[in-house]
């Protein structure tokens, strides 16, 4: 890929937890979690929920939405959109790309 | 008993007995064991304010936005008035669903739902929990049973009514409507009061006073002693024993209606009498206790809607006192002063002046306080003596003058009905 954006590389897919699914690096000083999904595809949002203080890297992945463990809101993993309360402010996506097994997310979040 | 379920309130033990014999005079004998006895208190919380009875809550005005809330007691339960995502005023209880914590803390404030600190049970603005953290464990372990239902656990959200801008609620499911509650009499009181206008929220006084709630109630239902007690009155003579007066049990002699008219200072046979009264001494600013016209009747007074409210007008102040019993010897005392939306500016500034005849300081209010005090030390000393209210008879009949113990005589013929006594 040939584009201008600031391509880091965070981790590599066998880092992501079968069990879980979820995997929270740290971005130039930003949690990030990493998400793969049934269809192996690779995900990335701002870790920290945008209700309570809990790490999305210890929710719950069901039908590509992240169930926050504290008060159990979920998010869209591929949007960011809030979808259940308490949760109502979306949290932040970053854009992902992966080349052979490295995972890679761009600083310049949508 | 099905324990899966948290809603209603928690009272399923058995009604208090009271060892104890009411003087055989009746309701113009009032036994000091009434102020001090622990059963009798626990009964009158559970009786009263988790009862039949409206309580008062709060002024609409106190919750402008979604989310704003305020912290309240009705009797020994905390609550919270807030106004919910719908722009509807809810009256939740203040105890989470979990271990029983006050999940909030703060006495007003602006929030989007509440959390309880202890282990964050998180609530909507209506009660309903919305999550408990580690629902499913932590790292694949633990967590609530799979059938664990948030619906089941929401906090308990009581009836309430809006009158006037004025919110109210009760525990009971059994409680008449708020308007049949008041009768008509009370009623009228507080639609004088809350005409309809929009209210703006002036401020608040709290005080903590040590003596039983039924003592602040009995001395607002006691104009007897306002023309001895309150020097203040008496130096300037703004309020006398001859003054137009009416006392109105209703209620069943739980509320009353109490009316002064302010027909400005002279001098009568009356106020000749009382040695206080001090005709070299002047208020040196009138404005002070001079109200500016309003609602065509020069009234003082107001109503106490049973148990623990008064609505009233003092000068052009307009206040809510509100009583939350602290156990059987203390009770804190709360004002809530208010004006209409359309006041002008001088307008508001006569009812913040008015106000410094109440409150913890007030000219007035501050003899009030520490008289019971005094009365408190002095029955919890001879918890077997009798006090006697005869002023003005030993009938609960509305009378037409102000030196009268009428409307305690009506609470306590009330009070020993609803109470066994």
């Amino acid at each position: 890929m040939n584009d201008s954006r600031n391509w880091v590389q965070v981790a590599y897919t066998g880092d992501i937890s079968p069990d879980t699914g979820t995997l929270k690096v740290m971005v130039g000083g930003e949690p990030v979690c990493l998400y793969r999904l049934d269809d192996d595809s690779i995900h990335a949002t701002a870790d920290r929920c945008t209700h309570g203080n809990a790490s999305l890297s210890e929710g719950y992945i069901e039908d590509g939405l992240i169930e926050c463990p504290l008060h159990q809101g979920c998010f869209d993993i591929r949007t960011g959109e809030a979808v259940t309360a308490p949760c109502k402010i979306p949290v932040k996506v970053y854009p992902v790309k992966v080349e052979g097994d490295a995972i890679y997310i761009a600083g310049d979040a949508s | 008993m099905n324990c899966n379920h948290s809603q209603g309130p928690t009272v399923v033990e058995a009604p208090i007995k009271i060892n104890r014999r009411w003087p055989e005079q009746g309701f113009t004998r009032i036994p000091a064991w009434v102020y001090t006895d622990e059963d009798i208190y626990k009964k009158e919380m559970q009786v009263f304010f988790a009862g039949d009875t409206w309580n008062y809550v709060g002024l609409e005005c106190e919750v402008p936005e979604v989310g704003s809330f305020k912290r309240q007691w009705i009797g020994d339960r905390p609550v919270i008035m807030v106004r919910n995502e719908e722009g509807d005023i809810a009256v939740i209880e203040n105890r989470c669903a979990h271990k029983g914590a006050q999940i909030c803390w703060e006495n007003t404030g602006k929030v989007t739902d509440f959390t309880c600190p202890y282990h964050q049970w998180n609530y909507d603005l209506n009660g309903n929990l919305q999550g408990v953290p580690f629902r499913r464990g932590a790292l694949g372990k633990g967590g609530m049973p799979k059938d664990f239902d948030p619906k089941q656990w929401s906090i308990k959200r009581l009836r309430s009514v809006n009158r006037g801008g004025s919110i109210w609620a009760t525990f009971s499911d059994t409680a008449p409507s708020f308007e049949d509650y008041c009768g008509p009499e009370v009623l009228a009181e507080i639609d004088h009061m809350l005409p309809g206008k929009k209210l703006t929220l002036l401020g608040y006084s709290r005080q903590l006073i040590p003596s039983n709630w039924k003592m602040y109630l009995e001395n607002l239902k006691d104009p007897y002693h306002a023309t001895l007690l309150h020097s203040f009155y008496i130096t300037f003579g703004l309020w006398r024993a001859d003054s137009k007066s009416e006392c109105i049990p209703t209620g069943g002699g739980a509320h009353s209606v109490m009316v002064s008219h302010n027909e400005g200072k002279k001098k009568t046979e009356a106020t000749a009498e009382m040695e206080r009264f001090r005709d070299d001494l002047q208020i040196l600013d009138a404005e002070t206790v001079t109200p500016r016209k309003e609602f065509n009747r020069g009234r003082v007074g107001g109503a106490w809607i049973f148990p623990a409210a008064q609505f009233g007008i003092q000068a052009n102040s307009l206040k809510t006192r509100h009583v939350i019993p602290r156990g059987p010897d203390a009770h804190e005392l709360v004002f809530t002063y208010y004006g209409y939306e359309d006041d002008d500016e001088e307008m508001t500034r006569l009812r913040l002046k008015h106000a410094n005849l109440l409150g913890p300081a007030g000219f007035v209010s501050m003899d009030d306080s520490e008289m019971l005090k005094q009365v408190q030390s002095g029955v919890t000393g001879y918890p077997d003596s009798v006090s006697v209210v005869e002023m003005g008879g030993r009938d609960t009949e509305p009378t037409d003058y102000m030196v009268s113990e009428v409307l305690v005589r009506a609470f306590y013929k009330f009070y020993r009905e609803a109470m066994e006594l």
